[in-house]
């Protein structure tokens, strides 16, 4: 089976107008082939989980549908509109958001004002006025109680981002993405390193999330990708080796083959 | 006490009080104007170190270059000073905009590299161009501003001038670095790839604040000129840049009076240790040693431990909710 053709139909087959897609996307690293014609379509609406093993290039295609590194070919379209070309910081603009794998913070500003700067992303230009104050209410600042609350991170919201306990820094992190408003969220395992009760919270946070955006995750835990994902996409070696329903792709013999039942944490049954 | 060093208004207190102190315990007039010109191009040269993390060594270039530009538009056009000033601030705009739009192209030791190598090619282009700048001598008899029909000849109604000037322009950047700009650059030095997948140009950032850095430090480097009467060459020499560094990391990062304090204590033991010791550098260079290994907080540092003291409570993180002024 080759990558451009993946044994099952997206979760709900026919053409659909997809929030995010890839066509034939590839990415190198010097002379290494970190992604190869990988194609890819996130329907509006949906939680779309990414899965495979260390080294698949799941990040990798994280980076480049954000923008952060430059694709070797391919297009990306958010809504319908080619954004292969645009800058990184212009996409969250256009409402792409995303969290990191590796806790990425402003750590030595509050937990408070690394959401307020996530939420004044949205509209980069307004805050380049040196002589404007950061109004007190606006919708920045609604954005951020929401979220506070919402995060569960409103006792620490004056401390310093650097200081949290790591479940809180996991929570911030993918709360960075949320607080763009964006159509589209991209979560690099979201719950990676978190204890079992933090990590029960973060599922069900994405599960909501999908309510009112677009959720696309990699995420090594099987029992929350089996459990919220409406659509599942494996890749290996930098290809897209099936997609489909999560039940499906469980019970997939190239995916069981190419886990060898053993290189992913969690219930795959 | 502690939460009280954290207000801007305080800031702007402890500089005006500065400001009234010089004159009380210095001798030298041009001592106590030499403290707030190099503050006010510390505190400038902090938005970029302290407020942005870019360690640059262009500063100088920005100093020389006001120095330069108000020696020639009050000598050769004959511009009155408070015509002049605007004119000087715009030049170090455009030129900061030009140096910072080429340097952030790189980053880390590249970018040190490029503000050093911008450093050197104004050296010499003010070296070559001696037609304009007086080259190893310097522009001569630059012109005190005049009030009043007078010329402020005296050292201390010059200083009067000058903390006019010292209080205003400290007072905008200020303004700058609690906006929601400076607050964004504080985002950019903790995090700059952060920074820009939340949806921020960092790049025009860091060029607008090379653009403020550059203005100030040109207003600062024509009030010097006008000070000593000369626009000299080494003003735009590389050991400027090197000292307004020294001074702003002394004094303390992202906090613009530890800037004042940094330049106003480089500048004081100078003085005093000069008339004892020629090569007092050297102590400077301990000090400077100690403040890397043990006091990377700087002067306020020190200030905001000594508060602490005073108030018995623990200084805790010492990470205030939003940025310092």
């Amino acid at each position: 089976m080759t990558a451009a053709s993946p044994t099952h139909a997206p979760a709900s087959a026919g053409a659909f107008e997809p929030a995010l897609a890839a066509e034939g996307l590839g990415v190198r690293y010097g002379s290494f082939v970190a992604l190869k014609d990988v194609t890819l379509r996130v329907r509006a609406n949906s939680v779309h989980a990414i899965i495979g093993p260390n080294g698949a290039g799941k990040t990798t295609l994280f980076h480049a549908l954000t923008g952060r590194i430059r694709t070797a070919g391919g297009r990306i379209t958010l809504g319908g509109r080619d954004i292969t070309r645009t800058r990184d910081d212009d996409r969250v603009r256009l409402g792409l958001a995303r969290s990191f794998q590796v806790t990425s913070l402003f750590a030595t500003l509050s937990v408070r004002e690394n959401l307020r700067l996530a939420a004044q992303g949205r509209t980069p230009w307004a805050a380049l006025a040196p002589w404007r104050r950061v109004p007190e209410h606006d919708a920045a600042q609604d954005t951020v109680r929401a979220l506070l609350q919402r995060l569960d991170l409103g006792p620490v919201a004056g401390r310093a981002a650097g200081e949290l306990s790591h479940g809180q820094q996991r929570r911030l992190e993918v709360g960075m993405a949320m607080a763009a408003r964006p159509k589209v969220i991209l979560l690099d395992e979201p719950t990676s390193g978190m204890g079992t009760d933090d990590i029960g919270a973060m599922t069900d946070l994405i599960r909501d999330l999908g309510r009112d955006h677009t959720v696309l995750f990699i995420e090594h835990n099987m029992g929350i990708v089996m459990n919220i994902s409406d659509t599942v996409t494996v890749m290996r070696a930098g290809q897209v080796l099936v997609e489909g329903r999560p039940a499906a792709v469980r019970d997939d013999p190239e995916v069981r083959r190419a886990y060898l039942g053993n290189m992913i944490t969690g219930d795959l049954r | 006490m502690t939460r009280l060093l954290e207000r801007p208004l305080v800031h702007f207190a402890l500089a005006a009080i500065t400001v009234l102190v010089l004159p009380l315990v210095l001798r030298s007039g041009t001592l106590a104007s030499e403290i707030l010109i190099y503050g006010l191009a510390a505190a400038a040269c902090n938005l970029l170190l302290g407020y942005t993390g870019l360690l640059s060594f262009g500063q100088g270039i920005f100093f020389g270059l006001g120095s330069y530009v108000s020696g020639l538009l009050l000598l050769r056009a004959g511009w009155p000073a408070p015509v002049m000033l605007p004119a000087v601030a715009l030049v170090g705009a455009a030129t900061a905009t030009a140096v910072g739009w080429l340097s952030i192209r790189r980053q880390g030791v590249y970018f040190v590299m490029l503000t050093l190598a911008f450093s050197q090619l104004f050296y010499f282009l003010a070296y070559t161009f001696s037609d304009l700048t007086g080259g190893d001598n310097g522009l001569l008899n630059v012109p005190r501003p005049r009030l009043g029909g007078r010329a402020l000849a005296d050292p201390w109604s010059y200083y009067a001038y000058v903390a006019v000037l010292f209080l205003a322009l400290f007072a905008v950047l200020q303004r700058v670095a609690l906006s929601t700009f400076g607050r964004t650059l504080l985002a950019i030095r903790d995090n700059e790839a952060r920074a820009s997948a939340i949806g921020f140009p960092v790049r025009a950032f860091k060029v607008a604040a090379f653009a403020i850095s550059g203005a100030v430090t040109a207003l600062a480097g024509a009030l010097h000129a006008m000070l000593i009467g000369v626009a000299p060459l080494s003003n735009i020499e590389y050991h400027t840049s090197e000292t307004l560094l020294i001074m702003t990391i002394i004094g303390g990062g992202a906090n613009l009076f530890a800037s004042v304090l940094g330049a106003a204590f480089y500048l004081v033991a100078g003085d005093l240790l000069s008339a004892i010791w020629p090569r007092w550098l050297l102590l400077l260079g301990a000090l400077l040693i100690a403040i890397a290994l043990f006091m990377q907080r700087g002067l306020w540092g020190l200030v905001e431990r000594a508060a602490a003291l005073v108030t018995r409570a623990p200084a805790e993180g010492a990470v205030p909710e939003e940025s310092r002024p």
